[in-house]
């Protein structure tokens, strides 16, 4: 029998960025909030020192800050007539756990999203036409606008201490920063990262051939800075230790160091990690959330009423959570009737490993998480696409986040994969490669989506969530097209050789591509083409909110975290200034 | 110790002692001729300094590098050459203040600051260095040290200065074994901006200097990284 608690104002189910900051935010309008963390309590020291830190067999490869795979994992299947399988360890995309998320261990890059991502199918259709678009595709508008976005963009990137050169100040193009991005209305806080040897070749490549080269925004400090929740952050070291790790100089943005410092002043709010949440509770209606029910490590079991419930985990748990809650209706595929679970996208990566003769020295392990040179030319909508036969694009970026011993040992191709000759080399061209990073858009597709799984159950008896995926065609050509460009770029720096890595079908879980999973419980202004609203509100359920990327209805060329949060502070807003006024459906 | 080790502090003897006497190696290649040079003009600066303002090194830092054990003066022993020869460019050019260094790197030349950085790299201390201090100012260092320290958002020294605070040379200095009054007076001038760098200015704001002192006796009764 769980053992009922005290009833709340609010709950969040997951204590990462999203979390962490709707917690922040409520609590400070007086309203008594829990957060629910299923992973550990952790914080910047002692945790995430050196040297255990660097320790890159236990936190690269064994992947110690990610989802305990025994009890808990996805099944996974290209298409639906096939039977997923579940995943044993974790290579194609990486579900952090513990306090702060995936806000521990990620990268650092700190792109927004442009204005044409927020009306994509608007977008498309008026420049191109409906025929543009494969059959197979489901692109569609967001129900929020880049303008009504932008003063929570320059929120979160205020709190993140986001370092970067303007390149569009209210329309005006600025030296220096990227003037395809969307206008913003001041400046980044702090300045742009230092440019890798690697970066630099690459600018003045891109230059020559016509592009717009500039430093990749970075959550990784670039000064010492005082966020607006007046915590201070170190600078970066560029140890080359941020993905898959945490950061022991206080320097890159996670919530232990922007946000939950600040959250846990308040006597208001309460923080219970070791709570794994089972489900959300509805009453007989079926319209309205009382709570959730969660276990905690000793197995006992808890229902924590709250008049708000707020689904912060990563994407794929929020699916989840909604599915095994019966909250909306599941996608099916083949009525396209339901909209849980549907347009699951991803990122679509290609990598070009680019060989430089031994006199180019790289020094590619001076890095950070986000340090890198990139041109935004061939991103989402940057380009003209008559004629082209896809929709979409990537941005191609020359940088390292580490060059760590074990994980990078770039060889060219007819290598052997081991013996002496593999050894001879790793060791002739460690210091002189480059591996281009080209990050893509995803485009929602009909037959992508994500449900519960009906074999496989996790360690608490639950439905596993299953995911099926492949690379849309249109995808693949779009990958084919923009790897050629990156390939001509790499030519011009001079490169001896050069291997064009586009994406190919079928995707594949067993090797790293990206953790930028999106959609499933996606927002618009359509309750049959998105599960919750423009503010992230339930379509079916008014006091629950769905904040993830899980709310993305497809996935743009770039990094989602800094959209994330400008969605977060988007949704705070809508709850603090018109929800709890007026508690009900804002849409 | 090391047969190369061995061999290297047998040469710098002998380069002192040359050097002192006055006597002049005529023969070798000619880049042994070069590293033999650069070893004289080291140890003749370290024993007489020269006549542009640079006073005799070893008055205060020692012909070992252990300087006079004040804690007025740090060790230099076994410091890396690169480090040296920053920190003199850096008295030099006024980016790290101090009246007496100051004085003493601007009557250097940039080959002088060179081959006396590369002295006090390859010295070590006649005797073996081995200090205690107090156990719970000491605990409580460590702590900070290889652990930092949360509520003032201060990353661990070993961080960057290495295991046991030995250094990663050649661009960051060891700590252990240096003069716990060296180390909270430059915590202190980091913080002033005396000293210049982005990192330990940041640092220097950030400990108390009731930190600053525990931290430094940590590293105070550690032995120097090279000199087991």
């Amino acid at each position: 029998m769980p053992q009922r608690l005290k009833e709340v104002d609010v709950v969040c189910v997951g204590m990462g960025f999203a979390g962490s900051i709707l917690a922040k935010e409520l609590a400070a309008s007086g309203l008594k909030v829990v957060g629910l963390e299923r992973g550990k309590d952790r914080h910047s020291v002692p945790d995430f020192q050196s040297p255990q830190i660097h320790d890159e067999l236990k936190y690269s490869v064994r992947k110690a800050f990610m989802q305990d795979v025994h009890k808990e994992a996805m099944t996974f299947r290209n298409t639906h007539n096939e039977v997923a399988l579940p995943m044993r360890q974790w290579e194609g995309f990486l579900p952090g756990t513990g306090l702060g998320g995936c806000g521990v261990h990620w990268n650092g890059q700190a792109w927004r999203y442009q204005a044409a991502d927020f009306i994509y199918k608007t977008h498309i259709e008026q420049r191109y036409g409906k025929k543009i678009l494969d059959p197979d595709l489901r692109i569609q508008d967001w129900g929020v606008t880049y303008a009504e976005l932008e003063p929570y963009y320059d929120k979160f990137e205020y709190l993140i201490g986001a370092g970067g050169k303007a390149g569009n100040l209210n329309g005006k193009i600025q030296p220096g920063g990227n003037p395809l991005e969307s206008p913003r209305s001041r400046e980044y806080p702090n300045p742009p990262m230092k440019e890798q040897y690697a970066g630099a070749l690459f600018r003045k490549a891109a230059l020559e051939l016509g592009y717009h080269p500039f430093i990749q925004p970075s959550a990784n400090m670039t000064r010492p800075y005082t966020n607006t929740e007046g915590i201070a952050l170190n600078p970066c070291v560029y140890c080359g230790f941020c993905e898959r790790y945490g950061c022991e100089q206080f320097a890159k943005a996670s919530p232990q160091t922007v946000i939950l410092p600040k959250l846990r002043e308040y006597s208001n709010f309460e923080l219970r990690t070791g709570a794994h949440v089972l489900k959300i509770n509805l009453d007989s209606t079926g319209k309205k959330a009382t709570g959730v029910s969660y276990m905690d490590e000793q197995g006992r079991e808890f229902e924590q009423p709250a008049s708000l419930v707020l689904c912060t985990a990563f994407i794929l748990n929020n699916i989840r959570m909604l599915l095994l809650s019966g909250i909306g209706k599941p996608y099916d595929p083949l009525t396209e009737k339901g909209s849980v679970g549907r347009n699951y996208a991803y990122q679509t990566q290609s990598y070009v490993p680019v060989f430089f003769d031994e006199d180019i020295h790289l020094n590619s392990y001076m890095a950070a998480g986000a340090s890198g040179t990139v041109i935004d030319d061939f991103s989402v909508d940057n380009f003209d696409h008559s004629g082209l036969g896809f929709i979409g694009g990537c941005y191609i970026m020359s940088g390292s986040t580490g060059a760590r011993p074990i994980e990078f040992h770039p060889t060219p191709p007819g290598t052997p994969r081991w013996g002496s000759r593999w050894k001879e080399a790793v060791r002739k061209h460690y210091n002189h490669t480059a591996i281009f990073n080209l990050s893509g858009t995803s485009t929602a597709a009909r037959q992508n989506y994500a449900d519960l799984d009906p074999t496989y159950r996790d360690a608490w008896g639950l439905p596993a969530l299953r995911i099926t995926y492949d690379f849309p065609e249109n995808d693949v050509r779009m990958s084919k097209y923009v790897t050629n460009k990156a390939s001509e770029i790499a030519h011009r720096m001079g490169a001896k050789t050069v291997v064009n890595e586009p994406r190919v079908r079928p995707y594949s879980t067993t090797t790293y591509q990206s953790t930028h999973n999106t959609g499933g419980a996606v927002m618009g202004n359509d309750p049959a083409t998105s599960v919750v609203n423009r503010y992230l509100q339930s379509w079916d359920v008014s006091n629950v909110f769905v904040v993830g990327a899980s709310a993305y209805p497809q996935n743009s060329s770039y990094n989602p975290t800094v959209t994330l949060g400008a969605l977060i502070y988007w949704t705070a807003d809508a709850i603090k200034n018109h929800y709890l006024k007026n508690p009900g459906p804002l849409a | 110790m090391t047969r190369l080790a061995y061999m290297r502090n047998y040469a710098i003897l002998f380069a002192a002692i040359t050097a002192v006497f006055g006597f002049r190696l005529a023969t070798g290649a000619k880049t042994a001729i070069a590293a033999t040079n650069s070893a004289q003009v080291g140890a003749q600066l370290v024993s007489a300094g020269n006549k542009k303002g640079a006073i005799a090194c070893a008055r205060c830092h020692g012909y070992d590098g252990a300087s006079d054990g004040s804690g007025a003066f740090p060790t230099l022993a076994g410091q890396s050459a690169y480090y040296l020869t920053a920190q003199l460019r850096n008295f030099a050019s006024g980016d790290r203040q101090n009246a007496l260094m100051s004085s003493i790197a601007k009557g250097l030349t940039d080959e002088e600051m060179q081959s006396v950085a590369q002295y006090y790299a390859a010295a070590r201390p006649t005797l073996p260095v081995k200090r205690q201090g107090q156990p719970d100012l000491v605990a409580r260092g460590q702590y900070i040290a290889t652990e930092g320290n949360l509520p003032n958002r201060v990353q661990a020294c070993i961080s960057c200065h290495g295991p046991n605070g030995n250094g990663e040379p050649p661009a960051i200095p060891y700590l252990s074994g240096q003069y716990k009054h060296y180390i909270q007076v430059q915590l202190l001038t980091f913080k002033k901006g005396y000293r210049k760098d982005v990192q330990m200015g940041n640092v220097g704001h950030r400990v108390s200097d009731e930190q600053a002192a525990a931290v430094a006796s940590y590293f105070d009764q550690l032995p120097l990284p090279n000199n087991q």
